[in-house]
């Protein structure tokens, strides 16, 4: 299928007749923190230079979600089904950071032997509409991750700011149905294409912050006990800040409530997150919390589905209080001798 | 500044070297601009790391819980204020902190200098006296520093630490005259359901991180209310009736022991002003008990003490 | 009373404090003096023992008032339990009144056993004032029904 292109001026129009047919997600700048919302009218969209401060995960894995519902009997439970029926969604504006987190997020939680049913019926329904970046920050590492600023991995369809216009172009036979469905679209011009591909080009080279994961994951398994988590554990918080706006942070916690079955973001990085009901923690200070966070997004994550559970959004090092950054955590890693397994025998 | 950071690392490395203290926690710059980090010296070579501007903003009270060394901690005023209140409530053992306090003319609101570059990224940062310099990409602008202060430094009345064991440099007039209340007199001279439905507005964002507990040094507790499980007393999801609970009561048990440092506001990741509950309680204690935290290495917090003679014109 | 359904009445929760203000509602009934019905009660050792965890999550329970009674100053069994709640009960109060609760639906009083009389006018204040700002909604998350606590 051709590429398209839209006026700018025009994008209201197409959401609007989107709006019809599919629920739609959109950044939104509310109370001045950028956020995915659900749409209530296109004009709100805030489409600006920069990613959205809080990751687009909760389109998916909303913050709180009723699992099910029950009422307990003298005798017995009676159980309400599970409400995962989902109408056709699509969100707008991802950035390819964050398309390319969706990817992770479905090896995580809808690939293998357990799949998460809420998730999945949601991701199933919902079509991607990604808008790459013409202007990445000084804490994107998306390039080091495998990702670009204008990448297309986990997009049904990228948007490209030409200046005045977007290209349009469809990715999956999913985005080719959907931009199907507006035969007023204009085809592209090769000058459109050609502009595109340089300011993609640009981008890319503008991505000044980069991490070397190269080994980092081999590495890591000779550091479970290594001196290295008491000191970069040392000025964190534990405050959880990097987990709750890291767009593949998706660990969750279970609890009831007036007859509701609910789950809840969770973090590695707070003290209950691990706490035993003998009243054992085994992930008892920060040290533990935070050698987890990494170890997680370097090391399991990559043996077990065969890359890093990070994608360089820099979102953590934006929002961290007192600066903990993970690429010199990443760094410090990478620098530290590769038989330093043998040292610490 | 340059003079001032050369007095600190002299002080820190005496401290060090007289074996005085094991460990000295202050700042040193951070990975982004007109941000620095806490930053742990234990060996006299590193004091070189130490620096102290404007930008220090972390609150370092924090870290003087729960530790088995002796520390020496650089604190600005509201900083040592905390300390001492650590002290007074039997958190840390005096003779294991050496505050070693800085005199301090209000730290930046990275918040606020953002907002006003609105989408322009700052690349580089350094402050230079009264000015923030600030540069990015094809920019380059001279910030007047007064105007980008934290909200708590602009009615700070300690700038010069109260209490304190070394100070560096020489001392700063206090703001003897600013009314520290007015965006609390301003709230309560609201009407009551305007002043529910702002609360309601501004909470209704919060995610629940708890990351303004997380960076209170003095949320100590071991098991926080929010996270006790026998029994759970208010929700853990982001209810707005839970969420409202967790801020009122966060706000019940720093009453007579916040000193309006600011950090809690600081680090909310959804700008929420949470000043604004904290400067009522500390109103509220003022007027009924005459008390103001951190002043002292002694005096009983307020709110586990009475006197006979306390008001009691509410109850019936 | 706004948007109230017909026959509405409010639900109060009374924490009274087992030496003074307990024995002072029992007097009241023992005397057969009248107050209103809508009071539910919970005994506790001393006002002292009210944690601001249980007001605040009476009002969260949906109900629409709450009463705190202790011995009067100097007359605590445990001798100062009810000064410290005091200053607790205060800042309580104020905070609760700043973010917006109405001030009437928060309660505190001192009652002495020989109080009979006291604790009826007490009630009944406290009743007719949280009947005149009607049904609880702030702070409300779960509403308690009247039939539900009679099963317990
Ligand atoms: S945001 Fe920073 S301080 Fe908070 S838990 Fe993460 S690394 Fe620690
Ligand atoms: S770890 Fe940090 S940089 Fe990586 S995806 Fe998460 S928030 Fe983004
Ligand atoms: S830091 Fe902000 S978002 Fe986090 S719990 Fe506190 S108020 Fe809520
Ligand atoms: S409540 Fe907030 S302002 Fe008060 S001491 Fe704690 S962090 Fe500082
Ligand atoms: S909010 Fe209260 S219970 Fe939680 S840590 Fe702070 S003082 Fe302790
Ligand atoms: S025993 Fe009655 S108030 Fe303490």
């Amino acid at each position: 299928m051709k590429w398209k292109v839209i006026e700018k001026s025009k994008l209201p129009n197409l959401i609007g007749e989107l709006a019809r047919e599919y629920e739609i997600f959109a950044p939104v700048d509310r109370k001045s923190i950028g956020s995915f919302e659900r749409l209530a009218s296109g004009s709100e969209v805030s489409l600006d230079s920069r990613n959205t401060k809080k990751p687009p995960k909760d389109v998916f894995i909303p913050q709180t979600e009723t699992l099910f519902t029950y009422k307990t009997g003298k005798q017995e439970v009676e159980l309400a089904a599970p409400q995962v029926v989902i109408g056709q969604r699509v969100v707008l504006a991802v950035r390819p950071c964050d398309a390319k987190s969706f990817v992770l997020l479905d090896k995580f939680l809808s690939s293998g032997e357990y799949k998460d049913a809420y998730y999945k019926e949601k991701r199933k329904n919902t079509t991607i509409v990604g808008l790459a970046c013409n202007h990445p920050l000084s804490t994107c590492f998306c390039t080091s991750l495998g990702g670009s600023p204008h990448g297309k991995e986990g997009l049904d369809v990228l948007l490209q700011d030409i200046n005045d216009k977007y290209l349009i172009e469809p990715i999956t036979e999913r985005g080719e149905k959907l931009i199907e469905k507006f035969p007023w679209l204009k085809e592209a011009e090769r000058a459109d294409i050609d502009k595109a591909k340089k300011l993609s080009d640009d981008a890319e080279a503008a991505v000044k912050s980069k991490v070397s994961i190269d080994g980092v994951d081999n590495k890591l398994d000779g550091m479970f006990d290594d001196p290295i988590w008491e000191q970069i554990c040392q000025k964190c918080l534990n405050c959880g800040i990097c987990t709750f706006f890291c767009p593949t942070c998706c660990c969750f916690d279970v609890l009831d409530e007036d007859g509701k079955r609910i789950r809840i973001w969770d973090s590695c990085q707070f003290s209950c997150f691990t706490l035993h009901g003998s009243g054992h923690n085994p992930r008892p200070s920060g040290k533990e919390r935070m050698r987890q966070r990494i170890m997680h997004k370097f090391n399991y994550f990559v043996k077990t589905h065969g890359e890093s559970f990070c994608v360089g959004c820099g979102r953590c090092i934006q929002e961290c209080p007192v600066n903990l950054d993970i690429r010199e955590v990443v760094g410090a890693i990478s620098a530290l001798p590769t038989d330093k397994r043998s040292d610490n025998d | 500044m340059e003079k001032l950071e050369k007095s600190l690392r002299e002080i820190a490395e005496k401290l060090l070297s007289e074996k005085k203290v094991d460990l000295i926690i202050g700042y040193e710059r951070g990975t982004r601009p007109l941000r620095t980090t806490p930053c742990f010296v234990n060996k006299t070579e590193d004091v070189q790391k130490l620096i102290w501007d404007s930008s220090c903003d972390n609150n370092l009270a924090k870290y003087v819980v729960d530790r088995k060394e002796k520390v020496g901690v650089v604190a600005k005023g509201c900083d040592a204020r905390l300390i001492a209140v650590c002290i007074a409530e039997n958190q840390v053992p005096k003779e294991n902190v050496i505050i070693i306090g800085v005199p301090c003319l209000g730290v930046v609101d990275r918040k606020k200098v953002e907002s006003k570059l609105e989408e322009k990224e700052i690349l580089e940062a350094t402050i230079e006296g009264e000015k923030i310099k600030v540069k990015g990409e094809e920019f380059e602008l001279l910030l007047a520093k007064n105007d980008f202060l934290c909200d708590s430094c602009l009615t700070c009345k300690h700038r010069n630490p109260p209490i304190q064991d070394v100070l560096v440099g020489e001392e700063v007039p206090e703001l003897t005259e600013v009314n520290e209340f007015t965006e609390v007199e301003n709230l309560e001279a609201m009407a009551a359901e305007e002043r529910w439905n702002h609360f309601n507005g501004e909470l209704s964002k919060c995610i629940r991180c708890y990351a303004c507990r997380s960076v209170c040094p003095l949320c100590y507790c071991k098991t926080c209310f929010v996270d006790q499980s026998i029994p759970t007393w208010f929700g853990k999801t982001n209810d707005l009736s839970d969420t409202m609970i967790y801020h009122i009561v966060r706000a019940l048990h720093v009453a007579g022991r916040c000193v309006d440092c600011g950090a809690c506001s600081r680090v909310c990741p959804v700008n929420i002003n949470l000043r604004e509950l904290m400067k009522k309680i500390e109103k509220i204690v003022k007027e009924r008990y005459n008390f103001k935290a951190g002043l002292s290495l002694e005096e009983a917090p307020p709110l586990g003490d009475f006197k006979s003679e306390d008001p009691q014109e509410f109850i019936k | 009373m706004k948007n109230v359904e017909k026959g509405w009445e409010p639900r109060i929760l009374a924490f009274l404090c087992n030496w003074c203000s307990y024995a002072g509602a029992d007097l009241t009934g023992i005397s057969r003096i009248q107050y209103p019905p809508n009071v539910r009660i919970v005994r506790v050792p001393c006002s002292g023992r009210v944690n601001p965890y249980y007001i605040i999550k009476a009002l969260q329970c949906g109900w629409d008032g709450v009463l705190v009674s202790g011995c009067h100053p100097g007359d605590c069994h445990y001798i100062s339990g009810n000064l410290v709640a005091r200053r607790r009960f205060a800042v309580l109060k104020d905070l609760l009144e700043y973010v917006g609760i109405e001030p009437a639906r928060v309660n505190f009083s001192w009652v002495s056993a020989a109080e009979g009389g006291k604790f009826a006018s007490v009630v009944t204040e406290v009743v007719n004032e949280v009947k005149a700002l009607g049904p609880a909604k702030r702070l409300v998350k779960v509403r308690i029904e009247w039939k539900n606590l009679k099963n317990r």
